[in-house]
């Protein structure tokens, strides 16, 4: 509702436990890995689904129409969960949903670069976030990257937006942009909570263990990638501070040996978590599976804090790391039917706890 | 000094307190209520989520929300004591 008075942690979690209990099971994707697209949507109709469905069923078919009613759906649920939070956990829980301000600010620079148009970069967003309907539509509208540059002032994007324009403007590639886009998220996510005093038994403490937690696997992840690929880019550049799992520079030396890195990974402190992972890992070809039991690890994690610590903000992040796998769930499913993936191959896809 | 306590006892039960008997019994019930209260705040808090979800839950919702008033009922038989 608003940043001012007490939290009501009791209220939140409760709704969002009844929400987290109905999202798709094991059976539920055991089906839908089995219809084509038209009976997904059909599906979805008579689920959580049926209101974006219909609302959308008339301009949209197939997977587009799926799509978008995943999007909707999901600003929908992420925008109850701060109507009904109070004070610090309203805070808490906006800080953490600016996640869809970077996606919609990286949506609309990707569209104006391809030369979308507004309609269609509008139905793209995921109107989430902290962003006001305003400024969306403003965004989607303008003529060049650089309006969006200037748009964005003012908010927390700005710093280091700037200069990767300059950088933009030498390469024509996005990838500045974008990168300091998620940066800056990352980099904000950690607004507000003295790292160095907090008690990692309080509520402060765990939602920070949570958050380190996910920077750290994004860390990995990008580490795990420049080190695959054997590029020279410089990792520092991609690396996000505020995670416990690496120093900054370490990163250097550790992306040159994959096994270096394999290794300090598995001595910290998710190396209990990851070490199935890992050692697949080890003799897979493709990164895709490691990145999977990332994204597990990491909901697992989220769920085991959220019942140590009902009481907390622990609850409503897991509740949305949930939600968002159900919607990449289903749009893998669709996307896979579409291009004709077996049910094998899709089910790969799938990140299920 | 162990053995002047019982004396002591006495004589802080015997003089006249402070607080009338009926008194304090009033504020022992109050306190309880205050008590009830605050912890029927998050009960109930929470049961009006989770009824508002699904409104089947509202008979364990109800059940939960009423548990403290155990506090009260407890409080209450203080009156009769004194």
């Amino acid at each position: 509702m608003s940043a001012t008075g007490s939290s009501n942690p009791e209220y939140v979690n409760s709704r969002v436990r009844a929400r987290r209990a109905a999202l798709f099971d094991e059976e539920d994707y055991r089906k839908l890995v089995r219809m084509g697209t038209g009976e997904i949507a059909r599906y979805m109709e008579e689920t959580e689904y049926e209101t974006e469905i219909n609302a959308l069923g008339a301009r949209h078919s197939g997977v587009d129409l799926i799509e978008y009613a995943l999007n909707r759906n999901l600003a929908k649920h992420f925008h109850d969960l701060l109507d009904w939070a109070d004070g610090q956990l309203y805070t808490q829980i906006a800080n953490y949903l600016r996640k869809f301000d970077t996606w919609n600010a990286k949506t609309a620079i990707r569209g104006v670069y391809s030369g979308a148009t507004a309609e269609e970069i509008g139905t793209d967003y995921i109107r989430a976030g902290e962003f006001d309907d305003d400024l969306l539509d403003k965004l989607a509208a303008a003529g060049s990257v650089g309006e969006i540059v200037e748009l964005l002032d003012g908010t927390i994007f700005d710093e280091g937006l700037d200069a990767a324009y300059e950088e933009f403007q030498d390469s024509d590639v996005l990838v500045p942009l974008e990168n300091a886009i998620d940066k800056t998220f990352y980099e904000h996510l950690l607004d507000g909570i003295d790292t160095g005093t907090v008690d990692r038994n309080t509520p402060t403490g765990l939602y920070l263990e949570v958050l380190q937690a996910e920077i750290d696997f994004r860390n990995i992840r990008n580490a795990l990638r420049l080190s695959r690929t054997g590029t020279d880019l410089n990792p520092d550049e991609y690396y996000i501070e505020g995670g416990k799992l690496f120093e900054e520079g370490e990163l250097r030396q550790l992306v040159g040996s994959f096994d270096d890195l394999v290794e300090h990974i598995r001595t910290s402190t998710y190396g209990d978590d990851l070490d199935e992972a890992l050692a697949d890992l080890e003799d897979a070809e493709s990164l895709i599976q490691f990145e999977h039991a990332l994204d597990t690890a990491l909901l697992e994690y989220s769920d085991a804090l959220s019942y140590t610590y009902p009481i907390s903000i622990c609850s409503a992040i897991s509740y949305i790391l949930a939600k968002e796998r159900e919607i990449e769930n289903i749009r893998a499913i669709a996307r896979g039917r579409e291009v004709g993936l077996s049910v094998e191959e899709i089910e790969q896809e799938l990140v299920v706890t | 000094m162990i053995d002047a306590l019982p004396e002591l006892t006495n004589v802080v039960l015997d003089s006249h307190s402070a607080i009338p008997k009926e008194a304090g019994a009033a504020l022992a019930v109050g306190l309880a209520a205050l008590g009830t209260g605050y912890a029927q705040r998050g009960i109930g808090a929470a049961a009006v989520g989770a009824v508002a979800e699904d409104s089947d839950n509202l008979i364990s919702g109800l059940i939960f929300t009423a548990i403290p008033e155990t506090l009260i009922i407890i409080a209450f038989v203080t009156i009769f004591v004194v």
